[in-house]
């Protein structure tokens, strides 16, 4: 078996059965816990479901934190949006979830492909560069180190098997697939679980703000 | 002075109150209880606590944090020190620690690659979650995930309360509340005594005990130890909006230091006196005197069923505001400019934001709202009981500069606060910063713009000024 023939058979698939059942472990093991009951009388009868709009209104800070914020935030949408793009709109990629899914779908041109991919990884390094510069504010620990570069490693080798940079193409693949196999594995043990957990956590704290009156 | 008093001289001024406080609070660190159980039971104690106190609510939170940094600057005392173990994010690691080993879905793989608790993390974790976290929720305000840093560090307060690791204020004060019910030795005899003094020198009258009433009005200790004028601030807005009220000798304390120190169970104890002479007397309102924490100790208390009782809990700007807003409060006009502080348990964990704004514009106030307001408004430094803990004056006393800042740039001369624990930071603030602003209670300021004509009970209510 090659290299390749590794990638593409056993790593990612098994790192796709542990992504799955991780992720849904974890999901589960949290969920499955009880529920604190507040039993005071809320400020209006149906005022708490309106706490459930902080799901969506807390995707843009308030004008409040505007100055602290403005970086991040813009650094962190065009990542979350131009990885987003890049891991469904591109060829390869396309192709991968077709022979898995059967489903598919028109693919964007290369040369667009590789300009967001590029702002991916870009916008990826301010983000690390901040995080770095100011270590007051982040506060940061090994998993969000680790996290970073197995983020930044599929983005990284996935350009260079693009653009046939580095080692023979088969090679570089390799690597690239490989490279998001262990994403795959870390994802569910990691703070990459914020892609679920957002919904959760602003669904609660609108709610219990809703319950006395409060939008947050 | 920082307020008007109208009846000079019969009470200290709220600078001599201040003054007075600051030195009982110094005898608080020598009664504080000592540590009894062994450390291994301690730390037990902690972990059991903070595992029954987990819900999926806590838990999802735990989960969340991203380490994004977004709360870090919207932490006052982070803002206060610079120092990064301020940050909101670190005040839940220990916690998360402790759900990751005990209950986490990946327990079994925490177990392993994580330190066991010790009684020295406990001790750690008593300046992150008592001096420097006074529970405001301004961190869930930025943080994109909206995690409740705040009830987080509630929770662990209730571990350190089981690991005997109050801080010696809060621990004395507890324990006085606990044996004696007590707070500043703040008895009925006081209450009686302070009613016959506003009676005698104010010709004021407080009805006590009487069998039965619609309004059932509280007090607390910092009106009955050393300011009187609140409760007889009090006294003359109810006599004037000449309503059928009462105080209850049986009932009378705001000050909850079960919630304060984290203690569940006194937390609930201290309620129900409260609550059982609300209903013994057939009250329909229950007045919560201007004491922040209160609030949410009685009217959002998670373990009081309200919606079955006969009563409501209002905190005491909101039936101003709401009297104020019906035009039974009758004032004259105000003279100055004048901002609002809005406490943060009863403004972004209260709601109560538009009634004390309300009353304001009842007094036709030249009003201004601070740079940042309501859901938004900076702490003052000293909620959550840190203005009593002297270890944490340095980050009460820089963490008050944004506030005063604040202040300032509104132009405004006096700023308006409806808040016992806030107002005693305020005025420490004010005269160790030479400030020349006015620290004015709501209450207070109401009762000093009254136009009275003797209100007997049942009156028709009259129209407001401007409401």
């Amino acid at each position: 078996m090659s290299l390749l023939e590794f990638a593409r058979g056993p790593a990612i698939h098994w790192s796709l059965v542990i992504l799955v059942a991780g992720i849904i472990w974890r999901l589960l093991g949290v969920l499955v816990l009880t529920r604190g009951a507040d039993l005071s009388r809320p400020r209006d009868a149906f005022g708490n479901f309106k706490g459930y709009r902080t799901v969506f209104s807390r995707a843009w800070p308030n004008g409040e934190f505007t100055t602290a914020t403005r970086y991040q935030t813009i650094m962190a949408y065009l990542f979350h949006f131009a990885t987003l793009i890049v891991v469904v709109g591109i060829t390869p990629h396309i192709e991968f979830i077709e022979s898995l899914t059967g489903a598919s779908w028109p693919a964007l041109p290369n040369a667009l492909g590789v300009a967001i991919g590029t702002i991916a990884l870009i916008s990826l390094i301010a983000l690390i560069g901040r995080r770095i510069s100011k270590p007051e504010i982040y506060c940061s620990n090994l998993g969000d180190y680790i996290t970073w570069v197995l983020i930044a490693a599929p983005l990284l080798t996935g350009l260079m098997t693009f653009a046939h940079i580095g080692p023979r193409y088969e090679t570089m693949l390799a690597i690239h697939i490989l490279s998001v196999a262990v994403l795959f594995v870390w994802f569910p043990f990691s703070k990459l679980m914020h892609a679920f957990w957002f919904v959760f956590s602003r669904a609660q704290s609108g709610l219990a703000y809703a319950h006395k009156g409060v939008r947050i | 002075m920082s307020t008007q008093v109208t009846t000079a001289g019969v009470f200290p001024s709220f600078e001599q109150v201040f003054q007075g406080f600051a030195s009982q609070i110094g005898m608080l660190r020598q009664m504080a209880p000592k540590p009894t159980l062994t450390d291994e039971v301690r730390v037990q104690r902690a972990i059991d606590t903070l595992i029954a106190e987990t819900n999926a609510d806590e838990a999802v939170w735990l989960e969340s944090c991203i380490h994004c940094g977004q709360c870090t600057t919207a932490c006052h005392y982070f803002q206060a020190m610079g120092d990064s173990k301020y940050a909101p994010m670190r005040k839940m690691e220990l916690y998360r620690r402790i759900y990751q080993r005990e209950i986490g879905p990946f327990r079994w793989w925490y177990k392993l690659i994580t330190r066991p608790i010790k009684l020295k993390d406990l001790e750690e974790l008593q300046e992150l979650v008592y001096d420097s976290c006074s529970e405001c929720g301004r961190c869930t305000m930025v943080c994109p995930m909206g995690i409740d840093t705040a009830s987080l560090v509630h929770h662990q307060r209730s571990a350190l309360v089981a690991a005997e690791l109050v801080p010696a204020e809060l621990a004395a004060l507890r324990q006085e509340q606990k044996q004696m019910g007590t707070v500043f030795g703040s008895s009925a005899e006081a209450l009686l005594k302070m009613v016959a003094t506003i009676r005698e020198q104010c010709g004021v009258e407080i009805p006590v005990d009487k069998p039965a009433a619609e309004v059932m009005v509280l007090s607390s200790a910092v009106d009955l130890v050393g300011n009187g004028n609140g409760l007889l601030a009090t006294a003359r807005v109810m006599n004037h909006l000449g309503v059928d009220w009462t105080i209850c000798s049986d009932g009378f304390e705001s000050a909850n230091f079960g919630l304060l120190s984290g203690d569940m169970s006194l937390w609930r104890k201290q309620v129900e006196p409260i609550v059982a002479a609300a209903q013994r007397i057939g009250a329909k309102t229950l007045v919560i005197a201007e004491c922040g924490h209160a609030y949410p100790a009685l009217r959002w208390n998670p373990m009081l069923k309200s919606d079955a009782l006969p009563f409501d809990m209002v905190y005491m700007s909101e039936y101003l505001g709401r009297m104020a807003k019906a035009g039974r409060l009758k004032l004259t006009p105000i003279e100055g400019k004048f901002t609002y502080h809005d406490p943060c348990k009863t403004g972004r964990r209260g709601g109560a934001f538009d009634e004390p704004r309300a009353v304001l514009k009842a007094m036709d106030a030249d009003f201004v709202e601070l740079p940042s307001n309501k859901e938004y408004n900076w702490c003052c430094g000293g909620g959550a009981g840190i203005f009593l803990l002297e270890r944490a004056t340095k980050l009460r006393d820089e963490s008050f500069k944004i506030k005063l800042n604040q202040v300032n740039a509104t132009g405004a001369s006096t700023v308006v606060v409806s808040c016992a624990s806030c107002r005693l930071n305020f005025e420490a603030g004010r005269v160790k910063n030479h400030w020349d602003k006015e620290v004015a209670s709501l209450v207070e300021l109401v009762a000093d713009h009254l136009i009275d004509q003797p209100a007997a009970a049942g009156t028709t209510p009259r129209q407001g000024v401007s409401a």
